[in-house]
This record gives structure tokens, C-alpha cells and sequence, in this order.
């Protein structure tokens, strides 16, 4: 199994010498297993292989891989919640996340949802998710603040 | 009766069976009783006593007949007496129909009759029925908080402690006003200034001692209530989960989810804060009423006069709130129930636009609610008020007895004022408690309907010494098997032997007893008569959870619960790898839909999975069915048709998952029909047909004229 990535191209050359063009990879798992798990679809939504773990690659393919994902990587992780504020519909939230300040729209209680111990992700008006992987790493403020939320 | 039969017996004649009967030939309800000894069947009504030889009998013949059941005794080819019994009772009478035909065989050759064992004959009558725990609901709570025995003794020491803290007060001011107030405004004596700091810290020290009393008895007792409602909860919870599928069709949903929350809620504030008060109110009365007895017992009967007026005045109001609070629990779940009717079926009543109707449903019911709970607060706007009056009159009392007293000089002003500040606080308490009537009304309804739920028996008899099976082959066998569901009997006498790997298809119409079928292999349900053998195994025999390890079901209606899809496909597996989930999606051709999704297999499906199509959630719930790996497959196809790729991809899972298994599915795809290595064709519960499909084609049965309505259904 070999991997490339040509421009936008990511391409993948099989066990059995096949060649398949223009894959994007996708997590199985993305939030519970962002690093495992990473299957490799074609354009017509066909699995063309599947990498079990990523660190399990060697450095170079790695990259390409990762590459290819922060692509279309988009799951900002909330590191502190600043406000929420009540909107006409639902509540905006003002936070501080990896990928810096930002307000979003959530509409009801079923926007935030645990994945399991204290994960949660929350999901906004527009369909983008934002991870708080740990609620307990939180700073005491913004715990006081998502408490009356979830 | 059966003394009177006993009695009737002759020498070396032994009872064989017997058997109540409980309505006469008019259908009125009248117990009876037949006797079935070792040479002739007696009958005893009333006292009389009729008798039949056994050889000269020809047989018992049963007539089911809707609710009831006829028992004609036939002799010279005639019906000659008849017997009717309630339904109900229909398994003792064909177990005694049974017994008859083996004694009558036995008469016949002369025999004596067999030994039998006399404790079962003596088994309880019809119409007795189990003696159910009278306990009263509140008195049993207790028993759920036996676990806590130390920390309802602290409260419970707190809560004296506190109520005698309390009091210090009114005491205090008595020799406040009586040595130092009065001397201090007649001035006749030296003024002691410290005496007055000495009071008033007196006085201080006791509210902060109350204070602090009060605050540790709150804490300690609401603890207690939230640790017995958890307890209660679970326990109910608990109790659910080992009642049968039997149980659940016949309750409300929005019943039990009223009873589990609203009224374990209920019991909880009862404890917590009432149950508390009560104590307080009722050591308060006491304490007060000993200390103004010591003082002063002839203004304390003053005080205490309108007490009897009191005393009734609760009791008349607790028997107008016991009903009331029944009533308004009842209401409440009835309005449950058209809740979770109603907002998971929202689809249908927007799709027949008959969204004014069920509002007009759910105003009933809330009408109903606001009806009952005004009916209570009826009753209530009075009494409180009422309560209310007694304390000023009482109170008007002190006063004019009290200066009657002074007056006279039998009592000091300082005693009036100590007796007027115990009088206030007795009333008050006696108004608290009288709220605690209330609410006690209220716990008691609540309990008593949590109650009812753990005093239900598990209707599934379970036998102690089961077998654990492990791994099963596979191989089914059904002998003789009859299934009764109340009155209506669905699976009349069905033979059919499954070898392991054999995949069976089972067709028939609707209403022919295939569901009911497969309740049984499942042991949703027990058999009323016959046995199911699995790998030679009497399914009563064995473990059930441990039969069930090794079942796989795929339902007509896929049902996904409120998580991940990873959850939902491991939910028979909970502790399956990434690795194996993905194995079983891929096989159920899962795979690649999840793959489209946003979050894969970490995407949240909803109460019923509504965000996937129907042909997806049935492939969820095929991969959910191969991560178990079952040994014996149910299958229930859905009826409705897909679009023939989606059916396309279903087969294919389909085949997957029959590889090696012995499965039994009800057939509605051709597919699968084809599939079968054996069709099996129910008819009104008894097997009418068996074969594959070509050879049953051939036969041009009830099998050719359904697959040929199918097939049109299919291509119109």
C-alpha cells in the first residue's frame, strides 16, 4: 500500500497494484478515535482501503495523510467560553477556541451532546462541531457557565 | 366441598383429581366442585351430589365458548351433564380432561387407580387469590430506608435537639419580663444591669443554637429523602426490566414514566421537607403543651381549648385529600400517556391533519387535571383559613384569661407573656401540620402507585435451578407446542424439528400465529402446553439470559436507541473493538452509508434513529444482530418494500448474516423465500403446509396462492 499526494490529488497504489485517484480520507471515529480509523474513499463514495492506526504508519505516508485531513479538518476544540448569551432563537456562545475567538449559535438543549464521559461536542446552527474534550480541564468560569446548559 | 365429597368416598376409591368450578348453567357466578376418584367422577353443588361410574362414561368434551368454557359429559354417545367455567381456569380443566381419560383407561383394565402425590390436589381453590402486601404505602417506605438506619437516627436526634432549642426562647423572656422588666418599670428594687445582658444573651445564644440545630437537620433529612427516592427509583426501574414483554403491552408508556418520575419525586419532597416538619410540629406541641401545663395548667387549658375542634378539622379534611391526590396522580399520567402517544407519532397526526384533535384530546385531560386539582384546593382555601381563626380565638383566650388572672394576682405578666409567645408557636405548628396532611395524602398516592409496580410478580415463572448452556448449536424443536393468550387460543399444536445450520422461512397470513412464534423461540413467552427444545434442552430448563446470548433478532422495525451508531451496533456487545464493529457494519453493507455521514460511526442517531432511512436502520440493526454472532437467527422482514437497490444491498447483508445459523425468519421477500431450505406455512396456529419453495409451487397449496399475491403486490 502506497500513498501520494499530487497537488489536491491524494492517490493511493493498493496490495494488489491497483491504482485509485482522487480519495479523500475520512474518520470513522472522528471524535472518539480522531486518530485511528481513517478510511480512504473514492469519488464515488467507495472505501479504497482503510488505515487502522495512523501512528502505525511510517513518518512520510503519515504526513500525507495528515495532510490530506487537515484538508478538511474542521472540529474547533473550545478551550474557555467567554459568555453565552440568550439570541431570539437559542443562545450564542462566545468562546475561545484552538483556532481563535468566535461566536456561534446553538438552538436547543440537544445541540450538546457527552460522548461519554466528560467529552462533549457541540453542534451550532450551521452544522459545525466543536469538541470540549475534557469538561473537568475547563477553567472554573466557563464550568460555571456551561453548567446551566448541559 | 371437599370434606363432602371425602365423605362420599368408598372403601379403597382414592382421589385421582379435582376440579372448581366457579359458574353454574345460567352463567352466574357459583363455585362448584368435581371429583374425579379412581372409579367414578363426583360432582358437589350446594350439597347435592351426583355421580358418575367412570366405565360407563364415554368422554369429557370442552367447549370453548369466548370468556367462558363448557364441560359436557357425554354418555351413550349424549351430552348428560355440563359444567361452565370461566376461562380463565381453561388450563385446569384440560389438565383435569387429561386425568379423567387416564383413569377411565385405568377403570377399564380394572386397575386401582394411580398413586399420586395429595399435595398438589390440595392446591388452592379458583378464586383464591394470593394475599397481597396490605402494608400502608407511607409505613413501607421505611423499609427503603432500612440502609440508612444511622443517618435517620442523627436526623431524627437533630431534629429533637432542634425543637428543644427552640423553646429556650419563650422561657427566657418569661424571667426577662418577670425579673427584670417588671422590677425595672416599678422601680421598687436595686436594677441588676448585668441580669439584662445575661438575658439577652441568653436569648441570642439560643436562636444561634436553633439556627445551627435546624441547618444540620435539613441537610441530613434531605439526604436521606434523595438517597431513598434514588433507591426507589432504581428499584422500580430494576423491577421493569425483569417483567415480561406480556406486561409492557398492556401498560401505558406514559404511565410508568409518570410513576418512575412524578411521584418518586413526590415521596421525596414528602420526606424531605414534610415528613421533617411533621416531626418538629409535632415534638413542638408536645414540649409546649407539657411546658405550659407546668406552669400554669389552668391558662394552659385556657389555650388548649380549641384543640378537639382542630383534631377534627384535620380529620375530616384528610379524608376529602386522599381522594383528591389519587385523583390528580391518576391525572397527571393519563396526561402522560397522550404525551408519549401523541409527540412520537406527530407524523401521523400531521399527515391525517388531525392536529385539532389531538389538542382537543390533550385539553380533556388537562381539564381533567385543573378539574381535580381545584377540587383540592377547594377543600383547602378553607381549612387553612379555618386554622387560622383558631389560632386568633386561641389566642384571645390566653389574653382574657390571662388578665383575669394577672388581675387577681394568680399570675405574673411575665408568665401571660411567656404563655402568649408558646401559644403563637403551638398554633403555628398546629397550621404546619395541618399542610403535612396534605402532602402525606399526597406521598401516600404516590407510593402506593410506585408500589404497585414493585408488587408485580414476574409472570414469567423462574426456575430456580436453571441450566447454563453456552454455545447451542442450534438445533430447535417444537413438540407439540400450544400457546393461549388469554382466551384465544394461537398456536394449537405445532410440530417441527430444526437442524442447526437449517434456515426456515415461515409464511402464512397475518393473524396465523408467526409472531407468536417466534415470542416463543425468543422466550418472550412460555408455551401453555408442548415444549421447545433447543439442543435437546427444555427452554424452561435453561438460563434465559444465557439462551439469549446466543439469539440474534432482527425486527421488522429496527429500533435504535438515543446514541452513537458504534453504540447501537455493539448494544448486544458492549465491550466489541472499533475493529469488529466496522467488521459487522461492513458485512450488513453499512458500511459505506456510515462513511457518508458527518461524524461516521460516531454520529448520533436519534430517539428512533430518524435521521436514516428505514432500509438503513434495518442494515444497523443487522450488524448489530452478526457483532452478537447468534447461533439462532430471528429474522421479522419488514413488509413494506424498498427500492430495489436498497433491497439489493438488505439481501446481501441478509445472506451474510444466515451463513451457518439456524435462523427462522418470517418471509415477505422473494429472496428469502427462495433462500429457505424449508418453508414452513402456519394456517390458525397449526402447520399446514411444509416444503421449499418449488416443491410447495408444485403443490399449488396455500403457499402458491400467497406467493402468487405477493409477487402481484410486488409488480403492481
Amino acid at each position: 500500500m502506497k500513498l501520494s499526494l499530487t497537488g489536491s490529488n491524494l492517490s493511493l497504489i493498493d496490495a494488489v497494484g491497483v491504482r485509485h485517484d482522487n480519495l479523500r480520507p475520512v474518520r470513522l471515529f472522528p471524535l472518539t478515535e480522531p486518530r485511528h480509523w481513517i478510511s480512504l474513499v473514492d469519488e464515488k463514495g467507495h472505501e479504497a482501503a482503510c488505515i487502522d492506526d495512523l501512528d502505525a504508519l511510517d513518518p512520510e505516508q503519515r504526513a500525507i495523510v495528515e495532510a490530506a485531513l487537515a484538508r478538511r479538518d474542521f472540529v474547533p476544540v473550545v478551550k474557555r467560553i467567554t459568555a453565552i448569551k440568550r439570541a431570539t432563537e437559542g443562545h450564542d456562545w462566545h468562546v475561545e477556541t484552538d483556532r481563535g475567538p468566535t461566536v456561534f449559535r446553538i438552538e436547543t438543549d440537544e445541540s450538546i451532546q457527552s460522548l461519554g464521559g466528560t467529552r462533549l461536542v457541540i453542534f451550532d446552527k450551521a452544522g459545525t462541531r466543536y469538541l470540549i474534550p475534557d469538561v473537568a480541564a475547563l477553567d472554573h468560569d466557563s464550568r460555571r457557565k456551561l453548567e446551566r446548559y448541559f | 366441598m371437599l370434606q363432602h365429597a371425602e365423605s362420599r368416598l368408598e372403601a379403597g376409591e382414592r382421589i385421582a383429581d379435582r376440579l372448581s368450578t366457579d359458574l353454574d348453567w345460567n352463567l352466574h357466578f357459583h363455585a362448584g366442585l368435581i371429583v374425579l376418584t379412581s372409579q367414578r367422577l363426583l360432582h358437589v353443588e350446594d350439597g347435592h351430589f351426583h355421580e358418575w361410574k367412570l366405565a360407563t362414561v364415554d368422554e369429557l368434551v370442552l367447549e370453548e365458548l369466548g370468556p367462558t368454557t363448557a364441560l359436557h359429559l357425554m354418555q351413550d354417545g349424549k351430552a348428560v351433564w355440563h359444567w361452565r367455567i370461566t376461562a380463565g381456569h381453561l388450563r385446569e380443566v384440560e389438565s383435569f380432561i387429561s386425568r379423567f381419560k387416564e383413569q377411565r383407561g385405568m377403570a377399564e383394565v380394572g386397575s386401582e387407580g394411580a398413586e399420586e402425590d395429595d399435595e398438589e390436589l390440595f392446591s388452592p381453590e379458583i378464586g383464591s387469590t394470593e394475599p397481597k402486601f396490605a402494608g400502608r404505602p407511607l409505613l413501607r417506605l421505611i423499609t427503603f430506608s432500612r440502609p440508612w438506619l444511622g443517618l435517620m437516627l442523627v436526623g431524627l436526634g437533630l431534629t429533637v435537639a432542634s425543637t428543644g432549642a427552640s423553646l429556650l426562647g419563650p422561657w427566657l423572656t418569661m424571667s426577662l419580663v418577670d425579673d427584670v422588666l417588671i422590677p425595672l418599670q416599678s422601680a421598687t428594687h436595686e436594677i441588676n444591669v448585668q441580669k439584662v445582658y445575661q438575658f439577652v444573651g441568653g436569648l441570642l445564644g439560643a436562636a444561634v443554637l436553633t439556627w445551627m440545630l435546624q441547618w444540620a437537620t435539613t441537610y441530613v433529612v434531605a439526604r436521606l429523602a434523595e438517597r431513598v427516592t434514588s433507591r426507589m427509583r432504581r428499584a422500580t426501574f430494576e423491577h421493569l426490566q425483569t417483567l415480561s414483554l406480556g406486561y409492557f403491552n398492556k401498560k401505558r408508556t406514559g404511565d410508568l414514566i409518570s410513576r418512575i418520575g412524578n411521584d418518586t419525586d413526590d415521596i421525596s419532597l414528602f420526606i424531605s421537607v414534610n415528613f421533617i416538619d411533621f416531626a418538629c410540629d409535632l415534638l413542638t406541641i408536645i414540649f409546649t403543651a407539657g411546658v405550659m401545663f407546668t406552669i400554669n395548667p389552668v391558662l394552659a387549658l385556657a389555650a388548649l381549648g380549641p384543640l378537639p375542634v382542630v383534631a377534627w378539622l384535620v380529620q375530616w379534611v384528610r379524608v376529602r385529600l386522599r381522594g383528591g391526590f389519587a385523583a390528580a396522580s391518576r391525572a397527571w399520567s393519563a396526561m402522560n400517556s397522550v404525551l408519549t402517544d401523541t409527540i412520537p407519532g406527530v407524523r401521523v397526526v400531521k399527515a391525517f391533519a388531525q392536529e385539532k384533535r389531538e389538542i382537543e384530546r390533550f385539553r380533556q385531560h388537562d381539564q381533567q387535571i385543573f378539574d381535580t386539582n381545584d377540587r383540592v384546593n377547594r377543600t383547602w382555601s378553607f381549612f387553612e383559613p379555618t386554622i387560622a381563626f383558631l389560632t386568633e380565638f386561641g389566642l384571645l383566650v390566653v389574653w382574657s384569661v390571662g388578665a383575669w388572672a394577672v388581675a387577681h394576682e394568680h399570675t405574673t405578666v411575665g408568665v401571660l407573656t411567656g404563655f402568649v409567645l408558646y401559644v403563637t408557636k403551638f398554633y403555628s405548628r398546629l397550621d404546619a401540620m395541618s399542610r403535612f396532611v396534605a402532602s402525606a395524602q399526597r406521598a401516600a398516592a404516590s407510593a402506593h402507585r410506585v408500589f404497585e409496580i414493585l408488587d408485580v410478580k414476574p409472570d414469567m415463572p423462574v426456575n430456580k435451578d436453571t441450566r447454563k448452556v453456552g454455545r447451542l448449536r442450534g438445533e430447535i424443536e417444537f413438540k407439540d407446542v400450544r400457546f393461549r393468550h388469554g382466551t384465544r387460543q394461537i398456536i394449537r399444536g405445532l410440530n417441527l424439528k430444526i437442524t442447526p445450520g437449517e434456515m426456515i422461512g415461515l409464511v402464512g397470513p397475518s393473524g396465523a400465529g408467526k409472531t407468536t412464534l417466534i415470542n416463543l423461540v425468543c422466550r418472550f413467552f412460555d408455551v401453555s402446553e408442548g415444549a421447545i427444545l433447543v439442543d435437546g434442552h427444555d427452554l424452561r430448563e435453561i438460563d434465559v439470559m444465557d439462551y439469549r446470548r446466543n439469539l440474534g433478532l432482527v425486527l421488522q422495525e429496527p429500533y435504535l436507541f438515543f446514541g452513537t451508531i458504534a453504540d447501537n451496533i455493539a448494544y448486544g456487545k458492549p465491550g466489541a473493538t472499533q475493529a469488529e464493529i466496522i467488521a459487522a457494519a461492513k458485512a450488513a453493507r453499512a458500511h459505506e452509508f456510515i462513511l457518508k455521514l458527518a461524524d461516521g460511526y460516531d454520529s448520533m442517531v436519534g430517539e428512533r434513529g430518524q435521521q436514516l432511512s428505514g432500509g438503513e436502520r434495518q442494515r444497523i440493526s443487522i450488524a448489530r444482530a452478526l457483532l452478537v454472532n447468534p447461533a439462532i437467527l430471528i429474522l421479522d422482514e419488514a413488509t413494506s418494500s424498498v427500492d430495489t437497490e436498497t433491497e439489493r444491498e438488505i439481501q446481501a447483508a441478509l445472506d451474510h448474516l444466515v451463513k451457518g445459523r439456524t435462523t427462522i425468519a418470517i418471509a415477505h421477500r422473494l429472496g428469502t423465500l427462495r433462500k429457505a431450505n424449508r418453508l414452513v406455512v402456519l394456517e390458525n396456529g397449526v402447520i399446514s403446509e411444509t416444503g421449499t419453495h418449488d416443491s410447495l409451487m408444485k403443490h399449488s397449496g396455500t403457499y402458491a396462492r400467497l406467493h402468487a399475491a405477493m409477487v402481484e403486490v410486488n409488480h403492481a
